[in-house]
């Protein structure tokens, strides 16, 4: 059945989610949030690893994750204590946990007794209840005592149903009428109406077993001035006789009322059930009407029509059905690949929106007053759509940031030091495309922190800091940005040892002076640790310099903030889209370019700016007090310029670390969005231009990459690639 | 014949869907107790398969509250467990619910439980 394979792939989907849901779970209750909500999750999770896993045989993960939920389950009803051993086991019960669901996925059968150890501990744990019931209940949970009843087709339509046409259905066809068989008393009390049992469908199933015999036992039923309406005044005696008639067999069709009616069951002959009779009473009742007599000869033996009077709730029309059912439902999944498509499109669009824009010149804008305004709009809708696509992309990087808590507590295992980790802003939504690239950066930002700037505890303890250094995660949004910052209470980047380093490697030249930050800054360039001797952590041949590409690479920056001996804070500024930028369009040289709009400080007309020219030849501009390096693009880019200086334009930047930098640009044409398209991909990579685009009149400009122009022209740290 | 299934996996929603599509049920699905709470409020079904252990409204509560809204007094309710110990059962029933049905569950037995409630 290829739907298995189908119904796999869901359960292993939601079994990701659920292994994920279950580390974010125990992140916070090894934190001490211990609430019962999580409990409570934490059991479903498990509980639903093991439903979907017996489903299709998983036999080796529903017999460990049995064990473990049973604990989970003393847990949460507070038979068994939440110490920090048992946290322990239970963290590594999840990784357990994801090993067999990981095997059972690969078609892999893990070595006998994988797990057996917890599984013992789960059992001491559990067992100490003095509950011996648990290896019972696990046999009534994985081998129910399947009885085979009734036929083994069923008709389509179950109204059309009677005990008669029941004999068609049969396997072997039920005996004639025997003289022995079952005598069932069924007597049901108020109790099984309200749970919405029907007397009328038990002998139905009754009537699949064998050939039933029914008489009604009105005696009870009152005359109608004493009727009430939520009473019970029914019963029926049943001969059922039939080759499949077992005890076993009739108490399971009376397995779900057992305690809800007098059941007497018993084995007898058929004139046992008495002849056909009606109470004397009746006729009272009916005192002008026809007889309970002639009520019942008019009944058909078509029983279920009784049925239709208990229909719950008349069905809406059609239409409404529709709409309501789509009210009912609160999200659906979508193939990545769809949506893309859509937001590949929205990008075109735009860009056609854009260019339609740029068409009005004013004569037209005069001449046709309402298209502008409906320009106008469209722009405004593009806008308000462009926005809700994005918004289908975006997740929350609690994604990301739920599988840090497992590489702290890994990390503080290995250095044997004590490390906290805290998250803020987890519901931070960020593009899909995004977060699947945060990991690694993110990872390795910690690695770097927990290794070289978390001290021991005895150092810690030393210098007056509590024993447990604190790692802190924590995402937040700004503008058009999405700020992650990992910062460690450390002893921050000691900066006399990356400066050595860097001299002896070459990184920075022997008499280049560099300030504070500029140092700090050094540990993202290429091949630069400084770690004395390579650590098992954060070595492994690569050094921050990976982060910095990484980031580099989704459109994002890196900065290093360090405060000598109080700690280091790593910030990444992240866009909260890849594929569109909010640009400001100018020339250079007759060519369009862009400059993204989040870098850019101000803008000023060169005949206005405060120039001055450096000894070695390059130009400062002196904006506030404060000198920023000039580059001319159009001298960058060596192409000449026919732009007179005085009415050229300055465009002021501000590059990663919050060094800025004055690009000089022949005119500026105006702000708008662009659709980034990769150059590497459709050209190749040139230094000082982050990508392209096409313009709305179809002219491609180039995306000036400010932190590259700023690298290459020498001021900045040496690190990009 | 419409069912509403109510469970917060998945995997057993579309093993339900599966299982009852082919025997020519329509099938209608809820996360949790809240949402299949929502859906009766517009939909006629003449059936409810829920779970229990389910975030927001676990499956007693929303067999309490469906059964307090005294429209569906006569809605049979199965509840979907692998707790087949007599106190969840219990749990179930007291709120109202009408039987159960063990996970994991054979299509075949499952269709005939079925056939055992409904009208």
């Amino acid at each position: 059945m290829s739907d298995l394979d189908d119904f796999k792939a869901t359960y292993f989907d939601e079994c990701s989610e659920l292994l994920l849901e279950l580390e974010e779970q125990f992140a916070a209750i090894e934190a001490g949030d211990s609430t019962s909500d999580r409990l409570n999750a934490v059991f479903r999770a498990i509980h639903s690893i093991k439903g979907g896993g017996g489903a299709f045989g998983f036999s080796a993960l529903v017999g460990f994750a049995h064990a473990y939920e049973t604990l989970l389950d003393h847990v949460r009803d507070g038979k068994v204590d939440l110490t920090e051993p048992v946290v322990a086991l239970c963290i590594r019960a999840n990784d357990l946990v994801a090993d067999f669901v990981k095997a059972a996925k690969d078609g892999v059968t893990l070595a006998e007794g994988y797990g057996s150890d917890e599984k013992a501990q789960f059992d001491v744990l559990t067992a100490a209840e003095g509950e011996e019931e648990t290896l019972e209940e696990f046999d009534l949970d994985f081998v129910p005592v399947m009885v085979q009843v009734g036929p083994k087709t069923l008709p389509a339509d179950p109204s059309t149903f009677t005990p008669d046409a029941a004999a068609d259905h049969f396997d072997v066809a039920p005996l004639s009428p025997s003289d022995l068989g079952w005598l069932v008393r069924f007597v049901p009390q108020p109790e099984l109406y309200a749970r919405a049992n029907d007397p009328l469908l038990l002998i139905r199933e009754l009537g699949r077993l064998g050939a039933v015999e029914i008489r009604a036992r009105v005696d009870d039923v009152p005359l109608l001035g004493d009727f009430e309406g939520m009473a019970s005044y029914c019963a029926w005696d049943i001969f059922v006789s039939g080759d499949k008639v077992t005890r076993a067999a009739i108490e399971e069709i009376f397995e779900f009322v057992e305690g809800l009616c007098e059941l007497d069951l018993r084995e007898a002959s058929r004139h046992e059930l008495g002849p056909l009779t009606l109470p004397p009473q009746a006729a009272e009742v009916f005192d002008d009407g026809p007889s309970l007599a002639d009520l019942a000869a008019e009944i058909k033996p078509k029983a279920p029509t009784a049925g239709q009077a208990v229909e719950p709730v008349a069905p809406p029309p059609e239409g409404a059905a529709e709409g309501d059912r789509r009210n009912g439902i609160h999200s659906i999944r979508v193939d990545l690949d769809k949506i893309d498509r859509v937001v590949n499109m929205v990008g075109e669009l735009v860009i056609t929106q854009s260019m339609l824009t740029q068409q009005m010149d004013e004569s037209l804008r005069a001449q046709y007053q309402e298209l502008v305004r409906g320009l106008e709009v469209l722009a405004q809708t593009t806008r308000g759509l462009q926005d809700s696509v994005m918004s289908i992309r975006a997740q929350p990087v609690k994604t990301v940031f739920s599988r840090m808590p497992r590489l702290v507590r890994e990390l503080a295992v290995k250095t044997g030091k004590k490390i906290r980790l805290e998250t803020v802003g987890e519901n931070t939504e960020i593009d899909k495309t995004i977060i699947e690239q945060l990991s690694d950066p993110l990872t390795h930002m910690i690695r770097n922190s927990a290794d070289h700037g978390i001290e021991g505890p005895e150092k810690r303890l030393g210098l007056g800091k509590s024993d447990t250094g604190v790692i802190r995660l924590s995402a937040e949004q700004s503008g058009g940005n999405i700020i992650i910052a990992v910062e460690d209470d450390g002893g921050g980047i000691n900066r006399d040892r990356v400066l050595q380093v860097a001299r002896e490697r070459g990184v920075v030249g022997a008499d280049q002076q560099l300030t504070d930050d500029q140092t700090d800054q050094l540990i993202f360039a290429p091949g630069f640790s400084t770690a004395s001797e390579v650590s098992d952590l954060s070595g492994r041949g690569v050094g921050m310099d990976v982060v910095l590409s990484n980031i580099k690479k989704i459109g994002g920056s890196v900065q290093v903030k360090s405060w000598p001996g109080k700690g280091t804070r790593m910030t990444l500024r992240l866009p909260l889209t890849l594929a569109v930028l909010d640009v400001m369009l100018v020339t250079v040289a007759g060519s369009p370019y862009v400059i993204p709009l989040s870098t850019i400080v101000e803008t000023m007309q060169c005949m206005r700016a405060n120039f001055s020219r450096m000894p070695t030849g390059g130009q400062v501009l002196k904006v506030r007090g404060e000198y920023v390096q000039v580059v001319d693009l159009a001298q960058r880019f060596a192409m000449p310029t026919s732009v007179d200086d005085a009415s050229r334009f300055v465009v002021l930047c501000e590059a990663e670390g919050g060094q800025k930098i004055a690009l000089v640009v022949d005119g500026i044409i105006g702000q708008q969005q662009v659709v980034i398209k990769s150059l590497e991909e459709n050209f190749q990579s040139i230094e000082g231009i982050a990508g392209g685009t096409i313009l709305g009149d179809g002219n491609v400009a180039l995306i000036v990459d400010v932190q590259g122009i700023k690298v290459s022209s020498g001021l900045a740290h040496k690190s990009a690639a | 014949m419409r069912i509403l299934t109510v469970d917060d996996s998945r995997t057993m929603l579309a093993m339900l869907r599966h299982a009852l599509g082919g025997a020519g049920f329509e099938v209608l699905q809820a996360e949790d107790g809240q949402q299949g709470l929502d859906l009766l409020k517009n939909e006629s079904v003449d059936l409810v398969i829920t779970d229990i252990n389910m975030p927001v409204m676990d499956g007693i509560e929303f067999i309490k509250n469906v059964r307090a809204s005294g429209l569906y007094s006569s809605l049979p309710i199965l509840i979907l467990t692998t707790e087949s110990s007599q106190e969840k059962r219990d749990l179930g029933r007291a709120a109202g619910g009408t039987g159960w049905i063990v996970k994991p569950f054979d299509p075949e037995k499952l269709i005939s439980v079925i056939h055992r409630v409904l009208h």
